[in-house]
């Protein structure tokens, strides 16, 4: 079996007081993308940038393409790309100019390095902006230029931390697509998310930090059956007709919350099927729907259910 | 959507000269385009140049100095080494605020040498320096009766020594810069440096006229032997063994805080 493109093996980062990772074994294999998910200082961009060569671990091990991010930096970087969570392309530059540089540094002859950078600027819609310098771009485009970056090359690995930040609906549609696309063309990809919808969308497997640790890890699938599934949320015009609305959840095999507010009411949806006798149910007994949302489980609802889990176990 | 193709396999890396040429010319842009870093540089060493030229125009009589025909003569060389001196300082600055912008970011992440990365910024701070000499020596000899006996051959010298010299002071700034990443520390480090520095060496006076301790640390300032090497080149004196010693001086801190600063330009924090 070959080796995976991503083997780390009990890799921690601790600062000073801050343990920012600790005891993270991973695996990923080649063309299959990886989404780390985690709050706010889970340590998402700390393994990344391990994995990335740009921070070297305090304990543990890591090879990336089979060369170890420590000894080897400079063969891992040969082979990876890195888009990191703040923008980092030269302002005073245009994105054209920006594209050239990276092209020429990576090898490129001048003149291929100028077809590449105008493929780019071409497929990440950054015709308009491509001649002014990147300090006068918006928060998106310069987003947008700082991935682009990322594709001068053909990295087999490629690090994306956040990289929907700041992306409107269409660029990040736009990038999820270009993900699967490297990910068939055979590119591994790492990608850190908050959301899981996000993760779901894209990713083969998942790993959940929480304080520096894996606390799952899987694929979309398992993890969602551990968390539970979407929750259907109707809205009804007054208090008493949500209060008449729960005895139907819960004649339709659903568990019901009313909420705060009175005008609404809420339960996970195991399948997507329940969703229509409810409806009827709620037809029959003549009460009005006026809204109606089903939802994906946020990472909040994800850390809670590995919480209780845990407590299972205990 | 396309997927990178096969025809890009190959870019996983340029050679060290590649690097250091295209990033050098990225850099020549930023050291040339900000026109305040061309005028702030030399605004210092100019205001004490005609200072000290019109305050202190009795001192071309002492002595030591009554032989160069005019204390303008003895100064203006000593004036190109303070510019390059104040532009040595200057790039440790430059490089920490080019690393805010993120682009250091990117370069950190590439498959590309650090040592590149370091060159190129030096390499194009002393492009700008060499202009800045050669516009300053222009003026000297207009407006202010610098008598440059060296003639434009000793000229260039003196421009190209004072340019070598402050390359080779820059590396200890740069390593300083990648050393502790902060700002004020740095233009701490260069206020203090600087006056002292540039004081206790040949530049404003000779040293037969100093006080005996005062002599003793300008004969030991390597300030001194650039200063001297810069001034017998310009003004067409035997120039003795200066010259070497300020080359061998400025090759050594290239090489000694280079080593330094290569070494900590890859962590991340
Ligand atoms: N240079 C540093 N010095 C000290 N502590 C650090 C440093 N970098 C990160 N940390 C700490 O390590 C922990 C993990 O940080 P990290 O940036 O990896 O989180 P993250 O999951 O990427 O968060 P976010 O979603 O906010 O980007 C945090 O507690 C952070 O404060
Ligand atoms: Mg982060």
């Amino acid at each position: 079996m070959p080796r995976p493109r991503i083997d780390a093996v009990d890799l921690g980062k601790t600062y000073a007081e801050v343990t920012a990772l600790t005891g993270v074994n991973l695996q990923v294999e080649a063309g299959t993308v990886l989404a780390v998910l985690g709050h706010n200082g889970a340590g998402k961009t700390t393994l990344v940038d391990i994995l990335a060569t740009r921070v070297p671990p305090t304990s543990g091990t890591a090879t990336v393409c089979g060369f170890d991010v420590r000894r080897a930096g400079h063969e891992v970087r040969r082979r990876i790309a890195l888009t990191g969570q703040t923008p980092s392309i030269d302002t005073t530059l245009s994105a054209r100019a920006n594209l050239v540089l990276f092209a020429r540094l990576l090898g490129a002859p001048a003149r291929a390095a100028r077809e590449r950078a105008a493929e780019l600027v071409e497929l990440f819609g950054l015709t308009e902006a491509a001649k002014r310098p990147a300090h006068t771009y918006s928060g998106g485009t310069r987003r947008r230029l700082d991935l682009a970056a990322c594709l001068v090359g053909s990295p087999q690995v490629l690090f994306l931390d956040e990289p929907t930040t700041g992306l409107d609906p269409v660029g990040r549609n736009g990038l999820w697509d270009l993900v699967r696309e490297l990910a068939r063309a055979g590119t591994t990809v790492v990608l850190t998310t908050q959301y899981l919808e996000e993760a779901d969308q894209l990713a083969d497997r998942l790993v959940v930090l929480a304080a520096g640790a894996v606390v799952a890890g899987g694929t979309p699938r398992e993890l969602k059956a551990r968390v539970g599934a979407r929750t259907a949320a109707l809205g009804f015009p007054d208090a008493w007709s949500a209060r008449s609305a729960l005895d139907r959840f819960r004649q339709s095999g659903l568990a019901p919350v009313l909420d705060p507010g009175g005008h609404r009411v809420s339960a996970p949806l195991p399948e997507a099927g329940r969703l229509l006798p409810l409806l009827r149910a709620l037809e029959r007994a003549g009460l009005d729907v006026v809204d109606l949302a089903v939802t994906e489980p946020t990472l909040d609802e994800v850390y809670l259910a590995l919480h209780h889990a845990a407590w299972d176990l205990a | 959507m396309s997927a990178p193709g096969p025809d890009r396999a190959e870019w996983t890396g340029s050679s060290l000269p590649t690097q250091v040429w295209v990033l050098t010319t990225r850099s020549l842009r930023a050291a040339f385009g900000d026109y305040r870093l061309v005028f702030f540089g030399l605004l210092q060493p100019v205001v004490l140049l005609l200072l000290f030229t019109q305050v202190f125009a009795g001192v071309g009589a002492l002595p030591g100095v009554a032989p160069y025909a005019g204390y303008v003569n003895y100064l203006m060389p000593a004036t190109l080494v303070n510019i390059a001196v104040i532009t040595a300082m200057g790039a440790g600055a430059g490089l920490m605020a080019e690393t805010y912008t993120g682009v250091v970011d990117r370069l950190r992440s590439l498959p590309i040498r650090p040592v590149s990365v370091l060159l190129a910024r030096t390499f194009a701070d002393s492009a700008r320096l060499t202009v800045q000499l050669a516009a300053i020596t222009g003026a000297g000899v207009l407006f202010l009766g610098f008598q440059p006996r060296g003639g434009v051959l000793g000229l260039a010298a003196a421009v190209l020594l004072a340019t070598v010299v402050g390359w080779g002071l820059s590396w200890v700034f740069v390593a300083i810069a990648t050393w502790r990443r902060n700002v004020e520390l740095m233009q701490a480090v260069s206020f203090v440096a600087m006056f002292p520095l540039m004081f206790s060496s040949s530049a404003y006076m000779p040293l037969a006229s100093m006080p005996g301790w005062m002599r003793a640390v300008a004969t030991v300032n390597p300030i001194t032997y650039a200063i001297d090497a810069t001034r017998a080149l310009a003004l067409g004196r035997p120039p003795g063994a200066a010259p070497a010693w300020a080359l061998l001086l400025a090759l050594g801190a290239a090489l000694g805080a280079g080593a330094v600063a290569v070494r900590n330009f890859r962590r991340a924090t």
